[in-house]
Formats: C-alpha cells, structure tokens, sequence
C-alpha cells in the first residue's frame, strides 16, 4: 500500500521553502524566509522535518562510500569510459564538427587571408551542409592536408624539430610554452600551404583535452592580426599576429580558456 | 575533467543512490553493475556534451522500476521494498527506519525525487532530468512527497500506524 498525503497549507507547493531546504534560496530571499519561519510554526515543523529526513538519507547513502571496492564495478566502469570516448570520437567525426575540422584545414591551406570567412565565430563552413557533405568536404581536405604534411616530430625530436622548421620558415619559432598550464606536446609537423609552411603542435593534458597551436609567416602584403578570440560550437579559437608570425590556437574549451592558452603561448 | 573520472565520481554516486534504493549492499552493487551494462550497451545514445549524470541516473531509475516490477510479479507474498539493512552504529538507527519505511509507503513517483535531492549532488534540473520529467512535475512531486513522508513518519513516531511492526523489522 502506498500514501500520497497532501500537505497542509499549501507548503508541499511552496519553492522558497524547498529551495531553502536544500540550500538553493537566493541570499535575498534568506532573511524573508527566516523571518517567516520564525512566525509560522508549522513552516518551521515542516522544513525541519524534511531537512532531517534528507540528512537521514543522506547519511545511509553515503555509507556507501564504505563499502569494499567492486572489481566488476570497477571494470565495467573502464569498459564505459572506453565505450563513451570512442562515442565522443565518432559523434565528433561525424557530426557537424567535421565541418569544423575542414575549416581548421581551409585556414591553414589558404593562409590567414582565408580569417574573415569565419568573422561571425559561429558557423564554420562545413556546418552550414548537410551532414553528408560536411564529412565529403573533411575527407577531402584530410587527404589534401596529409599530402601537404612535409615532416612529423615525436616529442623526443623537439629540438630538431624547431631547428629544421625554423630554417624552413626563416624566422626563428619555439616550442609554446604550455606545460605550465599542464600540457604536454604530443607532436609537431610542418605542412605546406600556398601562403608558405605552417608549422602545427599538437598538445594533449592529463585528461585528455587537447590543444593545437600552429605559427606560420605572416604574409607581409597583410597587416598584423590582433588577438581574436572565437567561439565556435564545442571550440574555441584565438588567433594573432606576432613579431612578424601568425599563431592560432584551438581546443574543445571556452573562451577564457582560449584567452589563457593563447596568453601562455604569447610569453 | 575526463570521461574516465568523471565516470569514477558518477560510478560512486549510483552507488549511493542504489543503496537508498535497495537498502542492502549486495543488491546495489547488483544494480550498479545492471546500470553500468546497460550504459556500455546504450553508449551510442549518451550525446557528446550533454551531462553524464543524468544519463546514468535515468538508466539506474530504469532499471530499478523494472527490477521492482520483475519483483513484484515473482512474489505476491512480498509486494514492497526488501526490509531496511542500515549500518548499526548510527545512533539514528531507530529514525532511519521509520524514514526508510514511511519512504516504502510513497509512491515511487514521489520516493525518487526525495531521494535523488537527499543526496545533495543534482540540481533540481538534473534531478528531473535524470527521472525523465518536467522540472515542474519534479518539484510538484518532491514537496508532496516530502510532505507525506512527514506526515508518516510522524504517524509512525506517535504510533498512529504500525507498518514497522506489520513488517517485523523493529
């Protein structure tokens, strides 16, 4: 047999009392709430009731933090991890991110001239297409951008890395600095683009976020590029010129987040 | 944060959901295991970006409803919630059942929420998320059921009903 008692008073219905419950009542609405509590006995009864219901509740649940630990648990927890990372992968793959992806490439490809395709931060170009298209379109551009790659670096090789792309830039460029912020660079490469080579790191923090940074000459007919920061739909972009390089930076984080690598970067 | 620990955090809150749930440590970790299979078989559902726990959460609550409703079928004999199983050494022993007890008199569409906002670790919006329903059925459903788990538990403390002696469990 089950109960479903109606409150009294209206108080089963009354969201300031909850929220006061539970810790959720704005700061404003503090001092109204306790003033009425304080001359209505059964809200008081009633919130005190509830509050103490919760903490017995709450105290039997968090004796679960005491159990043994479940190796099953444990593995299927692993198995899960596993599962949704490889979800995460394809949903980015194959929705419209793709488009995203084509874009990043189009950048690369076509030089910074290329930026202001992109001026409204939102759309990238392939997300404006069908699907379908969308993944055509980074297909395309993946095999173009391989064919363009000249060489890849292991970390281990980041000395050698720098010295070569240097010289095939003719500006002397260094590794960003992000390990500061906890990031530590995966791979570096250098790709040809009609602007000239474009040299992309790859950077990747313990958990997993990974950031890219590219420099590239800038094109000496353009002027300089002030720090530009884009939000796109899971990305987020920030770009600049500096001391005769163009750098970009783009990672699955917010706008702040951009800011502080691209700071990072800059030093 | 990573998928990895986040899902460490989550694995550990299903477990102290599933333990309200179910009142005994076997049948929790049972219904853990249950939620997280299900999950590696739905994993194509979860939307990237979308919260974890509230997915997870509705799997549990899924899977709990269909355990409770297997349960039922398999023995008219024993129609509600196994006996409470609490830890000894709390010197609310005696309340904790009472509450455990007046929870089992509730429907399960007003048990979930109390419990779910008990735990202190969804908002209401998740917490309606994770049971599949408007953010106003939600609260609609937590303030009458928490007043009716006053309302009986307070029968239960003066002794206007007897449900725990019904049960044999006190």
């Amino acid at each position: 047999m089950t109960h479903d008692l109606k409150g009294t008073q209206g108080l089963d219905a009354d969201a300031d009392l909850m929220a006061y419950v539970d810790g959720t009542l704005p700061p404003e609405k503090m001092a109204e709430i306790e003033a009425r509590l304080a001359r209505d006995p059964e809200a008081r009864a009633a919130t005190a009731s509830w509050r103490h219901n919760d903490n017995l509740i709450r105290g039997l649940a968090q004796s679960a933090d005491a159990l043994p630990r479940n190796m099953r648990i444990a593995a299927l927890e692993r198995e899960l991890a596993t599962r949704l990372q490889a979800r995460r992968r394809r949903a980015f793959l194959m929705g419209p991110a793709l488009g995203r992806i084509a874009a990043s490439v189009l950048i690369f490809a076509a030089g910074w001239g290329a930026h202001g395709m992109f001026g409204g931060g939102a759309q990238m170009a392939g997300a404006q297409h069908p699907q379908f298209v969308s993944a055509t379109m980074a297909g395309h551009y993946a095999v173009q951008y391989a064919a363009l790659q000249q060489a890849e670096f292991r970390p281990d090789d980041m000395d050698t890395a720098l010295e070569w792309m240097s010289a095939q830039m003719q500006h002397k460029i260094e590794s960003p600095k992000l390990e500061r912020l906890g990031y530590v660079v995966e791979s570096a490469r250098l790709v040809s683009t009609e602007a000239g080579p474009l040299a992309i790191f790859h950077f990747r923090d313990e958990d997993g976020e990974q950031v890219t940074v590219s420099i590239a000459p800038h094109a000496p007919d353009q002027s300089d590029y002030k720090l530009r920061v884009v939000r796109m739909d899971t990305d987020s972009m920030a770009y600049w010129t500096e001391a005769g390089l163009d750098y970009s930076v783009i990672s699955a984080v917010d706008t702040g987040r951009i800011t502080t690598l691209a700071a990072a970067v800059r030093q | 944060m990573s998928i990895k620990s986040e899902l460490t955090e989550h694995t550990a809150s299903l477990r102290r959901y599933a333990l309200v749930l179910t009142r005994d440590a076997t049948a929790a970790d049972d219904l853990v295991q249950e939620t997280l299979l299900k999950a590696i078989a739905k994993a194509d559902s979860w939307q990237p970006g979308t919260n974890l726990r509230p997915w997870l959460f509705r799997i549990m609550h899924n899977t709990h409803i269909s355990d409770l409703r297997r349960a039922k079928t398999r023995s008219d004999a024993a129609p509600d919630l196994p006996d409470p199983v609490v830890p000894d050494h709390q010197h609310t022993q005696l309340e904790l059942k009472q509450v455990l007890a007046a929870l089992d008199q509730l429907p399960e569409a007003q048990r979930m929420p109390i419990i779910l906002i008990a735990l202190r670790e969804f908002s209401y919006a998740e917490a309606a998320k994770a049971l599949d329903v408007p953010l106003g059925t939600f609260m609609s459903r937590l303030g009458r059921g928490r007043e009716a788990l006053r309302g009986i538990v307070s029968g239960l403390a003066s002794g206007k009903l007897s449900v725990l002696n019904k049960k044999g469990s006190i």
